[in-house]
């Protein structure tokens, strides 16, 4: 698909607000011309002495704005929704790509978050802004073919000689418009270096200060903001320059007029009420041409940014960045949670892992993994850092997207043909060795969804963290913060280790938990789980988990040995 | 509030001084430009008044030139307003930045804490590029309708009085109108940033956790709230469209009717003979020119608003004092001695100002070069201890002296030269590897860098070249070797006091001997504090404090007390499995293995 189809069905996502925008948008065009029409007349009166058709017609033309102010009321409201319904489609397919599991509409993760998040912000506004373009130069084309037809028909001389700078801003705002882009790009990455130096600054702020750095740090900071002082300007000044440039057209084209219809005046077959209507244009003439010119530009970024945004969708094809669907964000549209969908137990008796291999485009992974392990049983694997033990879950649970992995799991002695979209609760559950929260209640970042309270209840004990969640004043129901930071470091891993046990799962997968447990607490844990009757596949370097272990799996350079 | 708004624009004022000339250049290219936007209509009264009377083509034709070549340049003259408006407004808040900055890490640890490095930036970098957008394109635009205005109504009063007084109370009417509607415009449009900072934190977050997510089959668990956040950002954006489409039809409203309303007078004028058809036109252009400005207060209003409150959030960080900070007769002040530093405490207390003691009435005595271990549960104070040391915190109660000399009296750059942290989360910055051991600081030669990282064992990074980049966050480092690279500073700023606050915590056993290795090497000749989770650390100090609840509970020489079988010290050896002892394997999930009760 070509930019073209990809904007049509973004574009087509929600048709009510849409078309109506879109409609509006050009009636609102038409008063313009009336209006201006209406002004020559009324000079033309004016010059008459005809006072009583002055008043006549300045009532017609106040009538006419009312209208035009009326119709774009109406078209604003309907034409913000629509761009916030374009949006949110190409958010959502984006989103469910990233947080699928399995499946066909699972893509590539990507690695910095905070990076992605400019897919979300900014490509879905350079998409929408391409729409929003063309639906201007739709739009600007109206008013032209109507006011090229009024002033055609007053002086067509004058008229064509406006040509001339009208041409002019559509070649400076396209040649410009890409300018101003790419000195944006290095206004942003200037910018970024200023933040990221004063975040990696702040963060580090304790040990910037006991390392009596402070006067360095400051200097290497002048250095980076001096820097983004010359990009910014750059960008600004040339942002402001366009836009001069364009309002200037209209007096320099006003200035042209004057010239071209010297004799006219002199003559007086070029009358003042003439020289009106040109005035009145003049402002919205070189509308068309700016807006024609920018979608040009746009055209361009809104094709780079389906090529960005693809890089989070399946097969990194840009279609899957506007496959349609149903999206209740409407602003009168009823909303109703719906059930989270969950695959169906699978009694597991016993797991495989056959000539599993993970390879990372590094070189590095996991190579040749052959285990077995039965229900309630107790696997642990250990190793240096670096050995790939987390690989090693990870190409089990169909998780290392990066890696080329081949080797098969057998869950009762059957392949698993989609590990992502199968092992997930109630068949396994997985804990990372950094778990990660979100801005939300306890009870919500461990069910993720709905679950019976036992078995929430149930879970806080497995994982050893309910009397401090019983000790918050409002207990499961607690917000924990951005990435729940209100936690400490070890609530959050036990928080995290009971959402791995809520779904009471066939397994369950434990990334080393042990940095941020005590001993004690670790011990108690791996009782827990024992008592429970869960079969456990975890990463451990604590002698506790050697010791209740049924197999002790020790890796070193991406191999059992 | 009058005072606060005065106070604030005094504020203001003491930050342009140093750019004072700068800004006066500016104020004349300003002056230029609003002469020229008010010559040319000038120029089209005159050719509309000698077309009426009759003239010739050359004539007009002169004029309409002078109108181009004016029109030309006053596009000239704005596009250089806007540059050297830009480029002073950014020179100045360049200081303003690097001020604050500098302000901000001298702030207590305290404050740190409590505010995210996330805040800070904002603080520091975002609330002053809105001061920096407004006094680049608010202010010269502002400045420049002003000098407009007044210029308008001076000609118009040379043509005509009743022209002059009409303008003033029609401009006037208009900026009253558009001012009204904008109270309501900035809450939506603050709103809307709000809605929209909740979808994007949400979708960050999301994605944050997407292994997480994925890993949990919680996929449309997050799309669910995605949408929810989505349908608030939508309502929030016809919100914050509606209450400026009200403004918007005040601005049109005025242009409207202001053109009407010249267009009837001048009419009643000219057929009185009052003004001629020139001076018609020339209102009608004016009444133009007016709406560009009016349009420009509706563009410009959220960069006044942001600017406004992010002026005020500049003024109240600097006013924040940090309250650790040099004696004030710091001349003839005590240094400790040169070499090791022994430490005292004397019976030293410390909260945090919410009434929770984390020490109470610490009495402990090191001598110069020795190496202790502090172990305790987590909240026991041990931390606490180490900011002591390093005076971060301040003793709530009682002295603590390092050298025989009270640390309160030693000044600040001579302590952070002598005392060195290795905290259990090392910072990197994004930078070369050598930016990271020198901090950014230029003096230590290379030579003196690569030794230092040597020392820490971390050979591989000398390999690589030093001047290669680093990422922040520890890209291209594991825990360890972030570890390791956090010693290498020390090494090469070569302190008499080493604290190590849990420097071991996030590493598996092998780099952990290896970082015990190079801290056994750094030991000699400094007194170290190592405060340890794992007991395997401490297998090389001198001496041990145990601490629980804030107290010091032991403290001796390590041999004996690992060798006396009644110590806590030696229980928690045995607890933690790091030598040779067998644990009773245990069933239940309540009564897992023996509990850390020192009070038992």
């Amino acid at each position: 698909m070509n930019v073209w189809q990809l904007a049509w069905r973004v574009s087509q996502h929600d048709k009510r607000t849409f078309w109506f925008g879109w409609g509006t948008f050009l009636v609102f065009f038409t008063f313009p011309v009336a209006i201006g029409w209406l002004l020559g007349r009324g000079f033309g009166a004016l010059d008459d002495g005809d006072v009583g058709r002055v008043v006549r017609i300045a009532l017609l033309v106040l009538v006419c704005e009312m209208a035009r102010m009326a119709t774009i009321h109406y078209g604003a409201i309907m034409w913000t929704q629509a761009w916030v319904h374009m949006q949110t489609l190409l958010r959502a397919n984006m989103l469910i790509a990233q947080v699928a599991s399995g499946g066909p509409q699972a893509g590539q993760p990507v690695g910095s978050s905070g990076e992605a998040v400019t897919h979300f912000r900014d490509d879905t506004e350079d998409v929408t802004m391409f729409v929003d373009g063309l639906i201007d130069v739709s739009a600007g084309l109206v008013f032209t073919v109507f006011a090229g037809m009024v002033l055609g028909s007053t002086n067509g001389a004058a008229a064509a000689v406006l040509l001339l700078p009208l041409a002019g801003v559509a070649l400076a705002t396209r040649t410009l418009d890409g300018r101003i882009k790419q000195y944006r790009v290095a206004d942003r990455a200037a910018s970024a270096a200023v933040s990221g130096m004063l975040g990696d600054v702040m963060a580090a702020a304790t040990t910037v200060k006991v390392n009596a750095a402070i006067d360095p740090t400051m200097s290497r900071l002048q250095t980076l903001v001096d820097r983004r002082r010359h990009t910014a300007v750059r960008d600004r000044v040339l942002d402001d320059g366009v836009q001069a440039f364009s309002q200037g057209a209209a007096d320099i084209g006003l200035g042209l007029v004057l010239v071209a219809s010297a004799g006219g005046l002199a003559s007086g077959s070029f009358a003042v009420g003439q020289l009106a209507v040109f005035t009145a244009y003049l402002g919205w003439l070189s509308f068309l041409p700016r807006m024609t010119g920018r979608v040009l530009a746009r055209r361009k970024q809104a094709g780079v940014a389906f090529e960005r945004m693809s890089r989070l969708v399946a097969d990194r094809d840009p279609a899957n960045t506007v496959t349609e669907r149903a999206l209740p964000v409407g602003l009168h549209v009823a909303r109703h949670r719906p059930a989270v969908e969950r695959p169906r137990r699978a009694s597991m008796e016993h797991v495989e892992v056959r000539g599993l291999d993970a390879r990372y485009p590094s070189g590095a992974g996991v190579h040749d993994i052959n285990m077995l392990f039965a229900r309630g049983s107790f696997t642990v694997v250990t190793g240096p850092v670096g050995s790939g033990k987390s690989t090693l879950l990870r190409a089990i649970l169909g998780l290392a997207h990066d890696a080329d992995v081949t080797g098969e799991v057998l869950w009762n002695g059957q392949v698993i043909a989609d590990r992502g979209a199968f092992l997930i609760p109630p068949n396994a559950a997985f804990l990372p060795q950094v778990p990660q929260l979100i801005s939300d209640s306890v009870a919500d970042n461990i069910t993720l969804g709905v679950v019976a309270d036992d078995a929430l209840a149930v879970s806080l004990q497995l994982a050893e963290v309910a009397v401090d969640i019983a000790e918050m004043p409002e207990g499961v129901n607690t917000l924990i913060g951005p990435r729940g930071l209100r936690l400490s470091g070890g609530q959050r891993q036990r928080v995290a280790t009971a959402r791995a046990l809520v779904h009471a799962p066939e397994l369950v997968v434990l990334d080393d938990l042990s940095s941020a447990l005590d001993v004690e607490t670790e011990l108690r844990l791996w009782a827990n789980l024992a008592a429970a009757g869960m079969t456990v596949l975890a990463v451990s370097h604590r002698a506790v988990a050697f010791d209740r272990a049924d197999q002790v799996l020790t890796m070193a350079s991406g191999t059992l040995v | 509030m009058a005072t606060s708004t005065t106070s604030r624009w005094r504020a203001l004022l003491a930050l342009l001084r140093p750019d004072a000339s700068r800004w006066g250049v500016l104020g004349v290219l300003l002056a230029i430009g609003s002469a020229l936007a008010l010559g040319g209509p000038l120029v089209v009264r005159r050719i509309v008044d000698q077309a009426s009377a009759g003239t010739t083509s050359a004539d007009i034709m002169r004029l309409a030139i002078v109108y181009l070549v004016i029109a030309v340049t006053a596009q000239a003259i704005t596009v250089a307003v806007s540059w050297f408006a830009t480029i002073t407004a950014w020179r100045t808040t360049n200081q303003i930045r690097l001020r604050l900055a500098r302000h901000v890490l001298g702030l207590d640890h305290e404050f740190h804490r409590q505010h995210t490095p996330g805040e800070l930036i904002q603080r520091v970098d975002g609330d002053v590029t809105s001061v920096s957008d407004f006094l680049g394109r608010v202010v010269p635009r502002a400045v420049g309708a002003t000098l407009m205005i007044v210029g308008m109504i001076i000609v118009l009063t040379a043509v005509d009085w009743r022209l002059a007084a009409g303008t003033a109370v029609y401009t006037l009417i208009s900026i009253a109108a558009v001012v009204r509607g904008r109270h309501r415009a900035v809450g939506e449009s603050s709103d809307e940033m709000g809605s929209y900072a909740r979808l994007y934190g949400g979708i960050e977050e999301r994605l944050t956790a997407a292994e997480d997510l994925r890993a949990n089959g919680a996929g449309q668990h997050a799309m669910w709230r995605f949408v929810e956040e989505s349908a608030d950002a939508m309502a929030s954006s016809v919100r914050r469209e509606s209450a400026f489409l009200r403004m918007w039809w005040a601005v049109q409203g005025a242009v409207a009717g202001g053109s009407v309303v010249a267009l009837v007078s001048s009419a009643v004028l000219v057929q009185r003979g009052v003004i001629t058809v020139g001076t018609a036109f020339l209102m009608f252009q004016y009444v133009l020119l007016l709406s560009r400005p009016l349009e420009d207060v509706v563009d410009q209003l959220e960069t006044v608003q942001k600017a406004n409150g992010a002026m005020v959030r500049v003024i109240d960080l600097l006013a924040v004092q940090p309250t650790i900070v040099d004696r004030p007769s710091i001349e003839g002040a005590p240094t400790p001695r040169d070499g090791a530093l022994s430490i005292d405490f004397q019976g030293v207390s410390f909260d945090y100002g919410d009434n929770e003691t984390v020490l109470r009435n610490i009495d402990l005595s090191i001598a110069a070069g020795r190496s202790v271990g502090v172990v305790g549960r987590t909240g026991s104070g041990k931390t606490t201890l180490s900011r002591l040391l390093l005076r971060l915190v301040e003793a709530t109660e009682g002295t603590l002296q390092l050298g025989g000399v009270p640390i309160v009296d030693i000044p600040l750059r001579h302590l952070r030269d002598r005392v060195a942290l290795i905290p259990q989360e090392v910072e990197l910055f994004s930078g070369t590897v050598r930016d990271n051991v020198a901090m950014f600081d230029p003096a230590p030669t290379d030579d003196q860098v690569v030794a230092a990282l040597r020392q820490a064992g971390l050979q591989t990074l000398v390999d690589g070249g030093i001047h290669r980049p680093l990422g922040a966050g520890g890209a291209g480092l594991s825990a360890g070797e972030a570890q390791l690279l956090a010693l290498a500073r020390v090494w090469l700023r070569d302190p008499d006091l080493v604290v190590l606050d849990e420097a071991t915590a996030r590493v598996d056993p092998q780099t952990e001997q290896k970082i015990e290795q190079a801290v056994a090497q750094l030991m000699a000749g400094r007194t170290t504090v190592i405060i340890a989770h794992r007991l395997s650390t401490l297998r090389h100090v001198d001496e041990i404090v145990v601490l629980d609840r804030g107290r010091i509970v032991e403290h001796g020489d390590r041999s004996l007390l690992a060798a006396d079988g009644d110590s806590r010290f030696h229980r928690l050896l045995e607890l933690a499995l790091d030598i040779d002892v067998a644990v009773p394997r245990t069933d239940g999930p309540r009564i897992a293995g023996p509990r850390i009760d020192v009070t038992r």
